[in-house]
């Protein structure tokens, strides 16, 4: 065979359509979407939720006594966001494993050679869980809250959606799992792993408002209000786990640092880390 | 166009590629050879930037990779490590790999075609096979229709048939003005491939040459001869730089002088031959003297290599 010095050949010229924070969305979207954790996840919080509702509801014994008309937007408020208590678990988890999956699988490679900046991926994927976990958040508060209807119609308590003393623990509820669940997702990958990130966010959500409150020593009881779970709760108002300590606002600030610290220490280390 | 200058990745005390210069040119296919650990998946990884180089550059098309607006049709890469979420569809990775870059769904259903994933690209990723996983890998790489082609060990685990798609492919996308870059270490694929090659030793380039220079190269041509009289045509042939081996009782491999030397030296003896061929080496015994002093994870105890050669000398000790 002979060897023919080969025609110089034009370099292929690239086309088309480039990247854009609109096509990560998208992207991130259909990622969230098309795997079963997050069907199974997402279930499990409106099912909790919906069944705890009826449960508490329907346990509800006034002994007879009177409610004011402005207590029973609270009466009415308190089964349909009791869910979030385990809910706050559940999308932890999901939250954790929406990265920590993708390291596993090495699926992170095929997302950084398509997202090479890192960053825009984090904050789509940051965007995405929370717009998700809010609707379902909400789907799942607003349910409990229809769920208890009924039961509690039956008892002389009624409320409209439109009263804000009801109104807005449902909205707080969503909105307090959405944000426990970016939080966790900053947690996720920082540790890369889902043992590890599961482990992690369940003991600051879980364990460490016990752990503080079992020590005793003054300084670290000042610091309870400003853990996570306890801020978390106390800002839709779901009573019984801390005391009253801030304002609404305050706690939503608090809950508002613990995501942004986890979604800063997650950049950093995506920036810098080898994939 | 792929230009790496000084590229060098250092792990801990261990130097995985050390400061390592090359161009890889569109318009044919370059091979990629090199034992295991000699930096080949760190090189490539830190072309689409995975791993941060620890000193040194490396650009594609004149920019680094995450710097173009458009990096998976600039680019298109398959790690030799899994890449894929094991619980979503062929179909879903695909079309969620094509958003990020507003990639239309009929390109996703393009390159399943073209891969011939149709059957299964509906099914979850963690039930495929190795080769099944290869294909989806190299639908990835072409959903941008990219430029560059960046492929690590793609024929590993495909059937014959998919071999010989890989290098249809691949020598098609070249022949369109695409760079391609591809690692095998399937010497006998790598050289029907591959137009050029670039040989890693130890995280250094021991070699950046033309296929046919590479082998001419490295190895000596060899002269099989075919003749009743062996011993008499061995005795023509005493010389340092002449080395001949007899193979049969009528066989002799002769390196060192030219197939037309030897008919001419045997006519002239009176001595009549049934065979005279010329022997090109294969790439595979050129890459085996390339890099046999750069093995990193040597396997123990080899025996002496069975075609160990004998000078004209030995061998007519031998038949005598």
């Amino acid at each position: 065979m002979t060897t023919i010095a080969p025609a110089p050949v034009r370099a292929f010229v690239p086309s088309g359509s480039g990247l854009s924070f609109g096509g990560e969305l998208r992207s991130e979207w259909i990622k969230l979407r098309t795997v079963r954790s997050t069907i199974w996840s997402y279930a499990t919080v409106i099912v909790i939720s919906l069944g705890m509702s009826a449960l508490m509801s329907a346990a509800l014994d006034l002994g007879g006594r009177e409610i004011s008309a402005a207590e029973q937007a609270t009466f009415l408020s308190q089964p349909a966001i009791f869910g979030v208590f385990f809910g706050q678990l559940v999308v932890a988890v999901l939250g954790v494993l929406a990265v920590s999956g993708e390291y596993s699988t090495g699926m992170i490679r095929s997302s950084i050679t398509a997202v090479p900046r890192r960053l825009p991926m984090l904050a789509a994927k940051a965007v995405v869980l929370f717009l998700c976990t809010f609707v379902v958040g909400l789907i799942s508060t607003v349910g409990s809250y229809l769920m208890a209807v009924p039961f509690l119609a039956g008892k002389g308590i009624t409320a409209s959606l439109a009263n804000p003393d009801l109104l807005l623990p449902l909205l707080g509820g969503a909105l307090y799992l959405a944000l426990v669940a970016v939080f966790a997702l900053g947690v996720g990958a920082m540790l890369r792993s889902s043992a590890g990130g599961i482990a992690a966010s369940l003991g600051i959500l879980l364990l460490l408002p016990i752990v503080l409150s079992m020590i005793p020593a003054q300084w670290l009881a000042d610091l309870l209000p400003y853990l996570i779970s306890n801020a978390g709760l106390a800002f839709f108002g779901l009573n019984g786990f801390t005391s009253a300590s801030f304002e609404t606002w305050q706690n939503i600030l608090i809950v508002l640092g613990w995501v942004a610290v986890s979604l800063a220490g997650a950049a950093v280390l995506l920036k810098r880390r080898d994939a | 166009m792929i230009q790496a200058q000084s590229l060098t990745k250092r792990y801990g005390s261990k130097t995985a590629v050390d400061a390592v210069d090359f161009t890889v040119q569109p318009g044919r296919v370059t091979g990629f050879l090199g034992p295991n650990g000699a930096g080949k998946s760190t090189t490539m990884r830190m072309i689409v930037g995975l791993d941060r180089p620890t000193h040194g550059s490396v650009t594609v098309n004149g920019k680094q990779y995450r710097e173009h607006k458009a990096p998976l049709r600039e680019v298109g890469v398959l790690l030799d490590a899994k890449a894929i979420h094991t619980g979503r569809s062929a179909y879903n990775h695909l079309l969620a790999m094509a958003a990020t870059h507003s990639i239309p769904a009929s390109r996703v259903k393009e390159v399943i075609e073209l891969t011939g994933l149709d059957s299964v690209a509906r099914k979850r990723v963690g039930g495929f096979s190795l080769g099944m996983g290869q294909r989806l890998g190299i639908a990835a790489a072409l959903l941008g229709d990219p430029a560059t082609l960046i492929l690590d060990e793609p024929v590993n685990g495909l059937d014959p048939e998919g071999v010989q798609w890989v290098r249809h492919l691949v020598r098609h996308l070249a022949a369109e003005g695409r760079t391609i870059l591809l690692s095998s270490h399937l010497m006998s694929e790598m050289a029907v491939t591959a137009d050029h090659l670039i040989v890693l030793g130890r995280g250094r380039v021991i070699a950046d040459a033309p296929v046919a220079e590479l082998i001419g190269a490295a190895t000596r041509k060899t002269v099989r001869v075919r003749t009743p009289y062996a011993p008499e045509l061995a005795a023509l042939f005493q010389s340092a730089d002449i080395t001949v081996t007899r193979t049969e009782a009528d066989l002799l491999e002769i390196v060192g002088v030219t197939a037309a030397d030897i008919g001419n030296q045997a006519a002239r003896a009176g001595i009549a031959l049934h065979e005279l061929t010329p022997v090109s080496a294969s790439l595979e015994e050129a890459y085996m003297a390339l890099t046999q002093n750069d093995v990193e994870y040597r396997t123990g105890g080899t025996p002496d290599d069975p075609a160990a050669e004998h000078s004209a000398a030995d061998l007519q000790e031998s038949v005598r």
